[in-house]
């Protein structure tokens, strides 16, 4: 004898109860009245510029080439060649620092490179491009992001400057003003390496790319001795380098001056780097 | 079929080869190794020839007049002449690497352990790397004493002295090779054993290789005039442009042995360790 009990449920309850709901119903539930207004280009940016700064809070030793680096670099030039460089490491830092704040935020420009080329490598990148945001979005907000640590670098090397010896004669003034103007160039520079985190494949080759164009620029350069003192042939690349520019605007900028030519060259060459490297990079992501 | 039969049978044990022969197989496997793979003897020579590139010709002019006080010379000092025999020592510092690397390499990849069950001599593992280095490290420097030369360095060294300029570097290099190659042994990761050597080759920048330490301030100064690559410096400079060497001989020697001793018995007891 079964001892199943079978209820038999009519009537317009089980209707309710049981029948599919109807489209109206859902899109009701799930969609509101209003759809959310597209964000903004500056909008998307800075929430891009957002995640790039949770990153280094999730990864703290990033921060390490933007503090220890530039910190060994200062005292082993100082200290090391300063008094044969200048007669002291104090008169040598005067000359110093400002060129190599210069070189330690260009250097570390190239990470931008390689973050784009690890978010690529993981697939995250899939995902913002079916986002309906500004499609450059993603990219000025690495940029952003790194425009904080490079910051945070400058902040790091005149501290370590100051406490060494370092008096610049422009005050406060001249030196936001040298500091700007790096950001500026930074920015601008740093389009070279999301270009090259697109194209390649590892982030071992786009460091490598990196390394190989960045140690040039800045070695060969005005950042630790006056260029009058090297060869000719030498001299011509060296005057008309991009970094040689930088370095001089910043360097006179702190010291009270106005070096209207050098901060012209360097905007100037800002300029083509974000002309020509952003659109090559907006193209091949696009492409991607 | 008896047991005695069966005995009789097997093959008997190959006789243990001797350390000398099985040191000269491990030396020929690391050198058609290094033929092989020449990236890591070219960054060896690469690095050297670049530092001496940039401060000769970056900083050449101005190190050359900022010396020239120091240096007791009433004109500006050709730096060449003053940095060349700095960037023959940092090609050797710069070799330590490789050896790191390559031992660091056979410990990670389980080469080791394959010799292991071999019957051939312990210690000829090492040794071919030790060994191998020297080879290497002698080719790199004369590929960087030629870019030196180009760059218009100009010894006036006889012929003795420049057997015992190599001596002086050769003594050098068999000390940091066994150093480097218990840095190797020590490395959990190929990565952490190509770290580890390199104050090795930041040394030679902190003694008077680049700048007199004359011309630094009070500590550095100090660490500068007694740190091990001074003396050798010292006494290279001496052989090969004629200044003099003073104490600077005994010592470069004493630190070369020492640092050979320590490297070998380090290498030694990690060896050994690891075959248990």
């Amino acid at each position: 004898m079964s001892t199943t009990t079978t209820t038999k449920t009519s009537g317009p309850v089980a209707d309710t109860a049981y029948s599919a709901p109807r489209a109206e119903d859902l899109a009701a539930l799930l969609v509101s009245a209003r759809r959310p207004p597209r964000p903004s280009a500056l909008s998307a940016s800075l929430t891009f510029g957002w995640r790039a700064m949770l990153k280094i809070k999730h990864v703290p030793e990033q921060l390490f080439d933007v503090t220890a680096f530039p910190i060994m670099m200062v005292l082993m030039y100082t200290y090391l060649f300063g008094g044969a460089l200048a007669g002291s490491a104090t008169r040598y830092i005067q000359f110093l620092l400002p060129g190599i704040l210069t070189m330690s935020v260009v250097m570390i420009t190239m990470y931008t490179g390689v973050a784009v080329n690890t978010d690529i490598q993981k697939g995250v990148f899939d995902r913002f491009r079916t986002l309906p945001i500004w499609r450059p979005a993603p990219m000025v907000g690495y940029l952003l992001g790194d425009v904080i640590r490079y910051l945070i670098a400058s902040a790091v090397m005149l501290a370590v400057g100051m406490l060494i010896g370092y008096r610049p004669d422009g005050g406060v003034v001249g030196v936001l003003a040298g500091v700007a103007l790096l950001l500026v160039f930074s920015f601008a520079f740093s389009w070279i390496w999301t270009m090259f985190g697109l194209l390649l494949r590892t982030e071992k080759s786009v460091m490598g790319v990196s390394m190989m164009v960045i140690f040039p620029l800045t070695f060969l350069s005005n950042v630790f001795v006056d260029p009058r003192t090297m060869p000719g042939w030498l001299q011509a690349f060296v005057n008309n380098s991009p970094v040689t520019h930088v370095a001089s605007a910043v360097r006179d900028l702190m010291a009270g001056g106005w070096p209207a030519a050098d901060i012209a060259w360097s905007l100037g060459w800002a300029g083509v780097f974000v002309v020509v490297f952003g659109t090559v990079t907006m193209r091949l992501y696009n492409r991607k | 079929m008896s047991s005695t039969a069966a005995h009789a049978a097997a093959p008997a044990r190959p006789v243990r080869s001797h350390a000398l022969r099985d040191a000269a197989t491990m030396l020929r496997r690391n050198l058609k190794r290094a033929r092989r793979y020449p990236s890591l003897t070219a960054t060896t020579v690469i690095m050297p020839v670049v530092m001496l590139l940039l401060f000769v010709y970056v900083f050449g002019g101005a190190l050359g007049t900022g010396i020239a006080p120091v240096a007791g010379s009433g004109e500006a000092v050709r730096y060449v002449d003053y940095i060349a025999p700095g960037i023959l020592l940092m090609a050797v510092t710069s070799g330590a690497i490789a050896t790191a690397v390559a031992v660091a390499v056979d410990m990670t990849e389980g080469t080791v352990n394959r010799f292991r069950t071999m019957a051939i001599s312990r210690a000829s593992v090492l040794t071919g790397h030790v060994v191998g280095s020297l080879v290497q490290t002698a080719i790199g420097l004369v590929a960087v004493l030629g870019a030196a030369l180009a760059c218009g360095f100009r010894p006036n060294a006889t012929v003795v002295e420049w057997a015992a300029a190599l001596g002086v570097l050769m003594l050098l290099a068999f000390a940091l090779t066994w150093v480097s190659a218990a840095m190797g042994l020590v490395a959990k990761t190929v990565e952490s054993a190509s770290n580890a050597p390199m104050p090795l080759t930041f040394l030679p920048f902190m003694g008077s290789s680049i700048v007199p330490p004359e011309s630094m301030p009070g500590a550095l100064r100090w660490f500068a005039e007694y740190q091990p690559f001074t003396p050798v410096n010292e006494t290279l400079r001496g052989l090969l442009m004629g200044t003099p060497i003073g104490s600077s001989g005994p010592l470069a020697l004493a630190w070369s042995a020492v640092l050979a001793l320590a490297g070998y018995l380090w290498a030694r007891r990690k060896a050994r360790r690891a075959q248990r």
